[in-house]
């Protein structure tokens, strides 16, 4: 009891001293953030504000990362401008990840109408459609006084996740999507090219195209010292903690070997190209599939290829021992770079290249069940996350004041912003993200925000092939249901990563799982939402 | 002269088998203090630490990492008023849960002490109550979360407290029933004589006397509402949220904030843990629902 | 000594008798009747509510009448089977080692050497963390490369343990932190019980024989079988409802390797909303406890009389 008195009092008699001492490094980032933040209010859209909104208030819920972090932290970071913009305000009530489908359904459902509006993970709309809870947003897009966001400027893949059927419902926000990081340093470094080549007789690939190379450079850099004699040498580093949304990795190492295209109009969806969880015609799962028990081997291979205790590393440790230098590779969101570029959290500011995700040298044909050879690689992008944007509850007492500011946030300048400014947690995923000539994007937007200049250019570019230059997408699952068909997937990936079954054995309790929760809640009904949400009309 | 343990000592010189049982009792202790405070340690450091300390490996604040104050600003002055309503939520449950639990238990055990019930005996109606404490949550949160939802009650303090004083009112019954019992029923009688009610007699003369059980018991009953999570979990979300849910929050998409999981662990564990140590003595006879005087 | 007011009047002697003996029962159920009210309230009712549930299925319509097929699919549900298997060998592992290690620390406590009263004060703030904050803490502790506890063994020449990312090493991890939790329980109830074994009894034992092996098995495990059993028993069932743990520490992983019976109810029911299948887990967990309630009644219920 004594020594706790004491040890605060000492904490207490730091605190003046620590204060003073932190807040002078961060004064200059902040005015850097300020005044950069001041020009993109200045310029962006403003509509015309209805000046009857003056004192009213809304409730946006969301992710819970608190002021300065990721979806949230653009909330409270934007609330004073948007009071001296309209005169009204909003709350922000925080949730925490693993919560949110069944905070916002709580809410949803009991008709209780606290939140007006959900910053929200896409995977979720599904539901939201379903039941009704959500309302479309086609009025809001073209109306002069809401202030008008690029539409066409969203890569593909994102628009498709903000609309469902033929109608819109949520506003442009984040874009998530996984990519490879790797140390540029060591795949630059002669010393290991040579020995990669001499061991695997071909040049070490940078970047790596597709995962069995992927697989093959992770083994590499696993097993020799490049980190110093004596310390961690880790091949590659995920986050594969059961729970902690590590099955994305799968779906994005499963997409090349699945998904196909039809040749011809490479964007139609049969019923066997451009489809990966179902069959469209019945849903059934096509979850334990060869191509899928080939995509959870190499998975298993590539977590051989890095800690064993991958198992048991959400975002945060994985992200670490990258950032940490303890790994020469990472696959993951769009995070690590920004997180990279920032003392407090890296070592390897700097060394940090990006490639978009590999693909793969064979393909599954699902019509005639034989794998195909790809000519080059078959590339298959991803929207792997959340991708969390605004959506308005029906509930919502004042939904007009709530589009509006959604609508606002989805402004170029403000959109583009949060994407520079790493804490937001946006990622950028429309071309005013991305650099000349594709986009309008200026590498000072960057560099000025802390980000070294050729870890900015490989990020940004990376993500720029990945959503805009890949011929094909891994169709996001979104309809009713699927944190339930994602919970199986978790669980069962998991047990096969840890030995517990066989790669068939785990995909084909997936699969049986998957069938239960279909008939549960309907096939009929399952089958039809399934097939508004991929945009499946028959062939 | 003997100790506890019935061994003479002669002149106060112990023998030296028993020395080395001594010795050997000593460090017993020793390992088992380190044992128990290491957590503790672990996360008053942790709390210290910059985020990517965090995962590397250090003991000692100065030698082997620079300490920041940096997570508990952030928590108290940015989230400040997170916190601060997480711990208010959980003082307001707290203290609801209490008081519903000690009325209704007071009196229930009075009842039990005073009279002898038929039909349903004495040693029933006991059980009755003590069963709450084996009644696995999972199987009534359930129909909690649908009705709360239903009559409008989800993210409220009223519910919490209904829930928590629900699971506590087994220590207020039996306990008081207890303190209840060990009242000679002669001190009751001359007020009885007098004509007064039994509600009168409760008040005015056996509750002052169980005045410390009582203390106690509302004490644990404080105690186990505040660590509560499933409940607080499942049936709040915003308004309502107390601290052990608060803790939950600090994790978010990346995972575990582990620094601020240490400042909240260290939060919220003081207010139980200062109540607590006053009723340190009714502590057994508390958590064994008067089955073990303490 | 009595304590009770006798019903006056049920010796019954004639008219005034019945009513008396009524109003006497009036009275004493005033008492009680709040209270056993309340626990119906919110406990029996929701209790048949959860029973009536487990014979629905929750679709997108809502719930429809299955009768017991969510039962005939637990029966074949090999999760059901792992979460069923991993709740009982926790609880019996934690039991246990809570017990030995209580009582072991109980007896060294009552030698009564220097420092116990502190130790005593120390050891009751484990009941009284958070489990969740504990559950959280525990991923630092436990982390695999470079936590303090793999530090420690790699120090003394030990490889590094997979604590979170191995079943079975995940549920020693959850059992470690439940047992630094529970174990101060043990302790303090087993030293209370110990104190009040009386000093004539054992000095006299001493007498007899100098080892104090015969005195601990013949005259104190005797005497403090009572307390001991009532916390063994009070232990299985706080160990059976663990969830806070395992949803902080390891989510329930790798795989299902931790996944508890609540844990199951709780994923079931209010993540992927299917209330029907989870509250027939919830019913057999029910069913299970009931079980150790009867056997706690048929010892301990005198004590309630």
């Amino acid at each position: 009891m004594a020594k706790r008195c004491s040890t605060y009092a000492v904490l207490a008699g730091f605190l003046l001293v620590g204060t003073a001492g932190v807040s002078q490094a961060a004064a200059s980032m902040d005015e850097l953030e300020k005044s950069t933040a001041d020009k993109a209010f200045a310029a962006a859209a403003k509509g015309k504000p209805n000046p009857a909104w003056k004192g009213q208030t809304f409730t946006i819920a969301t992710l819970a990362a608190g002021p300065r972090g990721a979806i949230s932290g653009p909330l409270y970071f934007w609330k004073p401008y948007f009071e001296k913009l309209t005169g009204a305000t909003y709350r922000v009530v925080e949730i925490a990840f693993g919560d949110m489908q069944a905070k916002i359904e709580t809410d949803f459902a009991s008709g209780a109408g606290q939140y007006d509006a959900v910053v929200g993970g896409q995977f979720m709309m599904g539901d939201y459609v379903a039941n009704d809870w959500i309302i479309p947003i086609d009025k809001y897009l073209n109306d002069p006084s809401y202030p008008k966001m690029d539409l066409d400027s969203i890569a593909p893949a994102y628009k498709a996740l903000d609309r469902w059927g033929d109608h819109w419902y949520a506003f442009n926000n984040d874009h998530d999507g996984m990519i490879l990081y790797y140390r540029r340093d060591l795949f630059n470094d002669k010393k290991w090219q040579d020995q990669f080549q001499a061991k695997y007789k071909y040049a070490l690939p940078n970047p790596p195209k597709t995962w069995q190379q992927l697989l093959d450079v992770a083994s590499f850099f696993n097993s020799v010292e490049w980190n110093g004699p004596g310390k961690e040498h880790q091949g590659i580093s995920l986050h594969l903690k059961v729970g902690e949304q590590g099955f994305f990795d799968f779906l994005s190492i499963a997409a090349p070997y699945v998904v196909s295209t039809p040749g011809g109009n490479p964007k139609k969806v049969t019923r066997f190209h451009n489809v990966f969880w179902f069959d469209p015609t019945d849903m059934k799962p096509l979850v334990n599939t060869a191509p899928f028990v080939k995509a959870l081997e190499t998975e298993i291979a590539l977590y051989k290829a890095g800690s064993s205790a991958q198992l048991s590393w959400a975002l945060g440790e994985a992200w670490n021992a990258f950032l940490g230098g303890q790994a020469a590779m990472c696959y993951s969101f769009g995070d690590v770079t920004p997180l990279a570029e920032s003392a407090a959290n890296s070592v390897i500011k700097g060394k940090v290249a990006a490639s978009p995700t590999p693909g793969s040298t064979e393909v599954w044909d699902f019509q005639s069940k034989k794998w195909v050879k790809a000519s080059g690689a078959n590339l298959v992008g991803n929207v792997d996350g959340a991708s969390w944007s605004g959506v308005i509850s029906r509930k919502a007492k004042n939904p007009d004041l709530v589009a509006y500011f959604l609508a606002w946030q989805g402004t170029p300048e403000i959109n583009h912003w949060n994407t520079t400014w790493g804490f937001t947690g946006i990622n950028p995923g429309t071309k005013y993200d991305f650099f000349a000539p594709f986009g309008t994007a200026k590498v000072e937007d960057y560099v000025n925000a802390g980000y070294d200049r050729q870890d900015a250019i490989d990020y940004v570019n990376a993500y720029q092939k990945q959503d805009f230059e890949y011929p094909l997408q891994l169709p996001y699952l979104r309809i009713p249901g699927t944190p339930a068909y994602l919970e199986s997937l978790d669980v069962h990936i998991s047990e096969a990563l840890s030995g517990h079954v066989s790669a068939q054995e785990a995909l084909n309790r997936i699969a049986s799982d998957w069938d239960e929760i279909t008939d549960r809640l309907g096939r009929d009904k399952q089958v039809k939402f399934y097939r508004e949400a991929i945009g499946y009309t028959g062939g | 002269m003997t100790d506890r343990d019935g061994i003479r000592r002669l002149g106060g010189v112990p023998a030296p088998s028993d020395r080395l049982k001594d010795v050997v009792a000593s460090a017993i202790l020793v390992l088992a203090a380190v044992w128990v405070l290491f957590p503790f340690y672990w996360a008053a450091i942790t709390s210290l630490k910059e985020p990517v300390d965090v995962f590397r490996l250090s003991f000692v604040p100065w030698v082997q990492f620079t300490p920041t104050l940096s997570n508990w600003r952030s928590e108290l002055f940015y989230r400040g008023s997170a916190i601060f309503g997480g711990l208010g939520n959980s003082f307001l449950i707290g203290l609801g849960a209490c008081l519903v639990a000690m009325t209704l238990g007071t009196l229930a055990g009075y009842g039990l002490a005073r009279f002898r019930y038929r039909g349903w005996r004495n040693r029933d109606i006991s059980l009755y109550f003590l069963s709450q404490r084996f009644l696995p949550p999972a199987a009534t949160i359930l129909p909690f979360f649908y009705f709360a939802q239903r009559l409008d009650l989800l993210d409220t303090r009223i519910i919490l407290i209904a829930a928590n004083a629900t699971f506590t009112m087994p220590f207020a019954v039996l306990l008081m029933r207890d303190a209840f019992q060990g009242i000679p029923i002669e001190m009751e009688e001359a007020a009885r004589v007098d004509g007064a009610s039994s509600l009168q007699i409760l008040l005015r003369i056996s509750l002052p006397l169980t005045a410390p059980t009582l203390v106690a018991a509302g004490i644990i009953s404080f105690a186990f509402t505040w660590n509560e999570f499933l409940f607080a979990f499942v049936l709040s979300y915003s308004r309502a949220v107390p601290m052990s849910v608060l803790i939950a929050g600090t994790q978010d998409v990346m995972g575990v904030q582990f620094w601020y999981v240490s400042t909240r662990l260290l939060l919220a564990i003081l207010p139980p843990a200062i109540v607590i140590l006053i009723v340190q003595r009714y502590i057994v006879t508390g958590l064994t629902l008067g089955a073990v005087k303490g | 000594m009595s304590t009770t007011l006798e019903a006056r009047g049920s010796e019954g002697d004639g008219a005034g008798g019945t009513s008396r003996r009524r109003s006497y029962h009036l009275h004493a159920w005033s008492f009680t009747a709040p209270g056993v009210v309340w626990v119906f309230a919110f406990t029996i009712f929701p209790l048949a509510h959860t029973l009536y549930l487990s014979l629905q299925s929750t679709g997108l319509g809502g719930n429809r009448f299955v009768g017991l097929r969510n039962f005939v699919r637990l029966w074949r549900d090999y999760r059901f089977w792992s979460a069923l298997r991993l709740t009982l060998t926790f609880v019996a592992v934690s039991v246990v080692v809570t017990v030995v290690v209580g009582t072991v620390l109980a007896l060294a406590v009552n030698r009564g050497v220097r420092g116990t009263r502190v130790f005593r004060t120390l050891s009751i703030l484990p009941m009284f963390a958070a489990p969740i904050a504990l559950g959280y803490l525990g991923l630092t502790i436990f982390y695999q490369q470079g936590g303090p506890i793999n530090n420690v063994l790699a120090a003394v020449g030990l490889r590094p343990v997979p604590w979170l990312s191995d079943g079975r090493w995940a549920l020693v991890s959850i059992l470690a932190v439940d047992v630094w939790q529970w174990t101060p329980f043990v302790f303090l109830v087993v030293l209370a019980a110990l104190q009040n074994v009386p000093a004539e009894l054992l000095e006299a034992a001493r007498i007899e024989t100098s080892s104090s092996w015969p005195v601990l098995t013949r005259i104190t495990f005797p005497l403090i079988r009572g307390p001991l059993g009532t916390v063994i028993i009070l232990r299985i069932v706080e160990a059976f409802k663990v969830f806070d743990i395992p949803f902080t520490l390891t989510n329930g992983g790798p795989g299902l390797a931790t996944r508890s019976l609540t844990y199951d109810v709780y994923t079931t029911g209010l993540r992927n909303q299917n209330f029907g299948y989870a509250a027939s887990i919830a019913v057999v967990m029910l069913v299970l406890v009931m079980v150790v309630a009867i056997v706690f009644y048929r010892s301990y219920g005198s004590t309630y009389e």
